[in-house]
C-alpha cells in the first residue's frame, strides 16, 4: 500500500521540526556569559593597497599585547584575488598576497611582517596555528592540506563567456599537493629569523615516533618547564618536546592513553564518544596548569594535566557534522564544532572561547564545567559574521580576535558590550 | 671692499630671487586650492545592512537598485552556497548555519530586511537559471535578467513579487539579431522619458537592446560603435590584447545606463571600456579604463551622481577593486577608492553600484564577496589622492 503523500509530508515536517528545536536550544543556550560585539574598525587597512589576506589559519596575542596572524597567502587566493601575481598580470592595482606572518598592534596597525621559504627550513604547504612563547619566539605549525573529497563539489562561478576557466597555477582542482606533506613545527625569532624545526616534511614514522610528526596543527608552552606541547593531529596525539632543542619528552593519546588506538569512524552524534582523537586542532594551557585540546570533528574538548593524565571532556555542539568542499584553491574541510579555543583574560580564566567553524560562531563555555554560557557571531560575510571561524585569541583587556579560513579571510576583533 | 659689495649684492639678489620664488609657490598653491579639482567624498558605513534574519546566508550578489523610498534592493544567487556555507540546508543538515535566503531582498535605510521573494517559476514566467541584474522603473516595477546557460529573457514584477511580464524565454541560443529574445542578460535600465528599457545583452549576445517598458516589444538594438551586432565577428576577436581596438563588444555587455541628458553608458567589460551612445544608438565616444586589465575586465557597472546634471560618473572596476569617479563631461578620472579584501570598504569582486536620493553609494560583490555595502556621501572635497584606498571616516 503506497504511503499517502500527506503522511510523508508530515513526517518530514516533524523530523525537521525536531532538528530545528535542537538547533534553537543550542543556539540560544542560557546567554549568561559575557557579551561581545564586533569592532569593524580593526585592523586598519593595509598601507599597501594591493595586499590581501588569504585563508587565516592562526591568530595569537603576545606578551606585548600585539596580535599575530598567519595565513595561507597566495596558495589560498583565487585567480580573481591575485591578479597582480598572474602571468601576465590581470590587474595592476589588485591584488597580491600579504606576507604570511603579520604582527598588528592594539590599534590594528601592521607593525611587522615576514614569512615564506628560507634557508634551513621548509615553509608549510599550509600553516596551522601560530603561538608566541614567553621569550617572544614565534612558533608555526605545518598543518598540511586537506585530501580531495570523494563527492563532487557544488557551486557555480560567474564565469565570463569566452574566458578560460580559472585554475590555480601549480595545483589542479583537488589534485595532489606538490612536494612532501607537512609534518613539522617551526620556531622563529619575533623578527622572522629561523631557530628550530621539529619533525621534517614528508617524514612520518607513526604515532609513537619521538622525532617525527604528522600534520601538527597547534602548539602551547610550559615556560617553567621550557616545554612545547604539540597537537599532532595526523598522529592523533599530544606530544611534548624540549622548547630549545626539540628533544622528545612524552606523548599521549585521547583520554591520556599511552597506546595509539584505531582511527575512529566518521562522527555520528548518537555514537559513544570515540576512544581516539579524530583531528586535534588546538592546544592551550591554562594558568592553573591544565592542557585543553580541541578534537575538532568529535565536537569535543579534552582536558589533561601536563603529564598527560586525563581530567575531563566536554561536548561543544553535539549535532554538528561537516562538509568537504573543493574550491579553486583546493579542498577545504569544514567539519565539527571545536576548531580552536582561547581562555578569557581574567586571572581565573573563567571562560573558554571555542571557534566553531562549521556552525560559524564562537561558543563561550564556563571553564570549570565546560558548560555553555553563550555564543556570538553568525554565518555571513558582514562585520561580526563568520564563514569558517577557525582560530581565536584573547588580549590582555579581554578583547577577542577570531580568524576565518576558506573564503572568510579575515581576522576580526570583538569587544565586550 | 669691492668684492664684499659684490658678495653682499649677490646675497640681496639671491634673497630677492628666493622671495619671488616663494611667493610664486604660494600663489600657485593658493590657485590650486581655489581652482582645485573637487570630487565626491564617500565614507564606508559598516553598520549597513544588519545581518540577515532566519540564519539566512547571502550568495553571489549580482544586482542592485535603490527605489523611490530609498529602499535598497539586491538580487543574489542562493544556489551558489557550498555545502559548508549552507550546512543547515543540507539533507540531513550538517550544522546550525546557514540556510538559503530568497534571491530578491529589500532593505530599509536602517539596514533591516523587509520584503524577500523569488527563485521559482510561476504561472507565465520562468525564473532565471542564474540571476543577474536588478532595476526598478519609475512605476515601481522590478526588472531582472539572467545569465544562465539557458537564460534568454528579462522579467518584470511588482515590488511585492507579483509577476507582470516576461520578455524573451529560456532555452535559446546566441543571436544578437533576435527580435523576440535575449541571451544571458547582465542588466536592465528603465529610461523614463521614452518609457523604454535598455538591456545589456549580455554574456551570450553582444549588443544593447531597447524594448518598450509596457509591451516588451523590441524597438532597436546595436553593437559596438553603434553598428549592427555580428556575433561571428565578435567571437572571432580572440584573447584580449590591450593594444587592439576591438570593433565588436568583447562582452559581457554588462551595463547600459542612460543619463538624464540622454547618453547611454555601455560597459564592455573585458574590453576595459565604456562606449557612450545617444539613445537611438548613435555612437558618441569611448573611454578605456585600466586597459591593461585581463581576466574578467575592469568596467563592470556605472552609476550617476545625484545632482541634476549628474556631474560625476561612478564606475565599478571589479578587476582592480576600485570605485572610480569620473567627471562625466570630460570623462577624466578624478580619483578612485577601495581595495581588495573582505573588510568594510574592501571588495572581492565589485559587481554593481547604485546611489540613493542623498547621494550615498551602495555596492554589491559577486563570487566570494557576497555583500551589500553602503558608502555615505560626504559632499564635494578637493582631490588629495588619485587612489584613496579604503575610505574610512575622517575621524578614524
Amino acid at each position: 500500500m503506497p504511503v499517502p503523500r500527506r503522511v510523508v509530508c508530515c513526517w518530514v515536517l516533524v523530523l525537521s521540526g525536531v532538528l530545528a528545536v535542537q538547533y534553537d536550544a543550542a543556539t540560544q543556550g542560557s546567554n549568561t556569559g559575557p557579551r561581545y560585539q564586533v569592532d569593524p574598525w580593526w585592523p586598519r587597512p593595509f598601507t599597501n593597497q594591493s595586499w590581501v589576506l588569504g585563508s587565516v589559519t592562526g591568530v595569537t596575542v603576545d606578551a606585548q599585547n600585539h596580535i599575530w596572524v598567519v595565513h595561507r597567502g597566495v596558495d589560498s587566493l583565487e585567480t580573481n584575488e591575485k591578479g597582480m601575481m598572474l602571468t601576465p598580470p590581470s590587474a595592476t592595482l589588485c591584488c597580491q598576497a600579504a606576507p604570511s606572518v603579520l604582527e598588528f598592534d592594539q590599534k590594528g596597525v601592521l607593525v611587522s611582517n615576514w614569512g615564506g621559504p628560507g634557508q634551513g627550513y621548509a615553509w608549510p604547504q599550509s600553516p596551522g596555528s601560530l603561538a608566541v612563547d614567553a621569550k617572544g619566539n614565534v612558533w608555526i605549525t605545518a598543518a598540511g592540506l586537506e585530501a580531495p573529497p570523494t563527492t563532487p563539489a557544488r557551486g557555480r562561478g560567474d564565469a565570463v563567456v569566452g574566458e578560460a576557466p580559472a585554475t590555480a597555477p601549480g595545483r589542479g582542482r583537488g589534485g595532489p599537493p606538490p612536494g612532501p606533506a607537512d609534518a613539522h613545527v617551526l620556531k622563529f625569532s619575533r623578527d622572522g629569523k629561523f631557530l628550530l624545526q621539529i619533525g621534517a616534511p614528508g617524514k612520518m614514522d607513526g604515532p609513537d615516533s619521538q622525532t617525527t610528526l604528522n600534520r601538527p596543527s597547534a602548539v602551547a608552552f610550559d615556560a617553567a618547564a621550557n616545554e612545547v606541547f604539540v597537537a599532532d593531529s595526523g598522529n592523533r596525539r599530544i606530544v611534548v618536546f624540549d622548547a630549545d632543542k626539540g628533544l622528545y619528552k612524552r606523548h599521549w593519546f585521547a583520554y591520556g592513553e599511552k597506546a595509539a588506538g584505531a582511527a575512529p569512524a566518521a562522527y555520528a552524534p548518537n555514537d559513544p564518544p570515540a576512544k581516539s582523537f579524530r583531528d586535534v586542532t588546538c592546544i592551550d594551557i591554562s594558568r592553573d596548569g591544565l592542557v585543553y585540546v580541541c578534537d575538532r570533528s568529535s565536537n569535543r574538548i579534552q582536558v589533561f594535566r601536563k603529564d598527560g593524565t586525563f581530567v575531563k571532556e566536554g561536548i561543544v555542539s553535539k549535532n554538528t557534522l561537516g562538509a568537504t568542499v573543493t574550491g579553486q584553491f583546493g579542498v577545504v574541510s569544514s567539519h565539527g564544532s571545536a576548531w580552536d579555543l582561547a581562555f578569557s583574560s581574567d586571572a581565573q580564566q573563567r571562560y573558554v572561547f571555542v571557534a566553531n567553524g562549521h556552525d560559524k560562531k564562537v561558543h563561550i563555555l564556563q571553564r570549570d564545567t565546560l558548560a555553555p554560557v553563550g555564543t556570538f557571531g553568525s554565518g555571513g560575510r558582514y562585520p561580526g559574521q563568520f564563514l569558517a571561524v577557525g582560530s581565536i585569541a584573547v588580549d590582555a583587556q579581554g578583547n577577542v580576535y577570531a580568524g576565518e579560513q576558506h573564503h572568510g579571510k579575515r581576522v576580526q576583533k570583538f569587544v565586550t558590550r | 671692499m669691492k668684492r664684499n659689495l659684490l658678495i653682499g649684492g649677490s646675497f640681496v639678489v639671491l634673497l630677492v630671487a628666493l622671495a619671488v620664488a616663494q611667493s610664486a609657490v604660494q600663489r600657485v598653491a593658493a590657485a590650486q586650492a581655489q581652482n582645485g579639482v573637487m570630487a565626491p567624498r564617500f565614507e564606508v558605513d559598516p553598520t549597513f545592512p544588519k545581518p540577515l534574519p532566519n540564519g539566512w546566508y547571502q550568495g553571489q550578489t549580482i544586482g542592485l537598485w535603490v527605489d523611490a523610498q530609498d529602499h535598497v534592493w539586491i538580487v543574489h544567487r542562493p544556489d551558489v552556497l557550498d555545502a559548508a556555507e549552507g550546512a543547515s540546508s543540507q539533507t540531513p543538515p550538517t550544522g546550525e548555519c546557514c540556510s538559503i535566503a530568497p534571491p530578491i531582498l529589500e532593505f530599509d535605510q536602517a539596514g533591516n530586511l523587509l520584503r524577500h521573494w523569488g527563485g521559482k517559476d510561476g504561472p507565465g514566467y520562468q525564473w532565471p537559471d542564474s540571476n543577474h541584474g536588478l532595476n526598478i522603473d519609475s512605476r515601481g516595477n522590478i526588472w531582472i535578467g539572467g545569465n544562465g546557460a539557458m537564460d534568454g529573457h528579462v522579467l518584470k514584477f511588482t515590488l511585492d513579487g507579483t509577476f507582470v511580464m516576461q520578455v524573451g524565454k529560456k532555452g535559446v541560443t546566441r543571436d544578437s539579431l533576435a527580435q523576440d529574445h535575449f541571451f544571458q542578460v547582465a542588466k536592465t535600465f528603465f529610461y523614463g522619458p521614452t518609457n523604454e528599457v535598455f538591456v545589456a545583452d549580455g554574456y551570450g549576445n553582444r549588443r544593447v537592446a531597447v524594448i518598450d517598458a509596457e509591451s516588451g516589444k523590441m524597438k532597436r538594438f546595436w553593437g559596438a560603435y553603434g553598428k549592427p551586432p555580428d556575433d561571428k565577428a565578435a567571437l572571432a576577436q580572440g584573447a584580449y590584447d590591450p593594444t587592439v581596438t576591438y570593433q565588436h563588444f568583447r562582452g559581457p555587455v554588462h551595463c547600459a545606463d542612460v543619463s538624464n541628458d540622454g547618453l547611454v553608458y555601455v560597459c564592455d567589460r573585458t574590453s576595459n571600456r565604456l562606449q557612450i551612445f545617444k539613445t537611438d544608438g548613435t555612437f558618441v565616444k569611448e573611454v578605456y579604463i585600466a586597459r591593461d586589465s585581463r581576466g574578467d575586465g575592469a568596467v563592470w557597472d556605472v552609476a550617476f551622481s545625484r545632482d541634476k546634471e549628474q556631474k560625476y560618473l561612478y564606475v565599478a572596476d571589479g578587476r582592480n577593486q576600485k570605485l572610480r569617479i569620473f567627471d562625466r563631461q570630460s570623462m577624466e578620472e578624478l580619483t578612485n577608492f577601495g581595495k581588495g579584501g573582505h573588510y568594510p570598504g574592501e571588495w572581492y569582486s565589485l559587481h554593481n553600484i547604485a546611489t540613493d536620493s542623498k547621494g550615498n553609494l551602495y555596492t554589491v560583490e559577486t563570487y566570494q564577496g557576497r555583500r551589500l555595502q553602503r558608502f555615505i556621501y560626504k559632499g564635494l572635497v578637493p582631490v588629495k589622492a588619485k587612489q584613496q584606498g579604503v575610505v574610512w571616516p575622517g575621524t578614524r
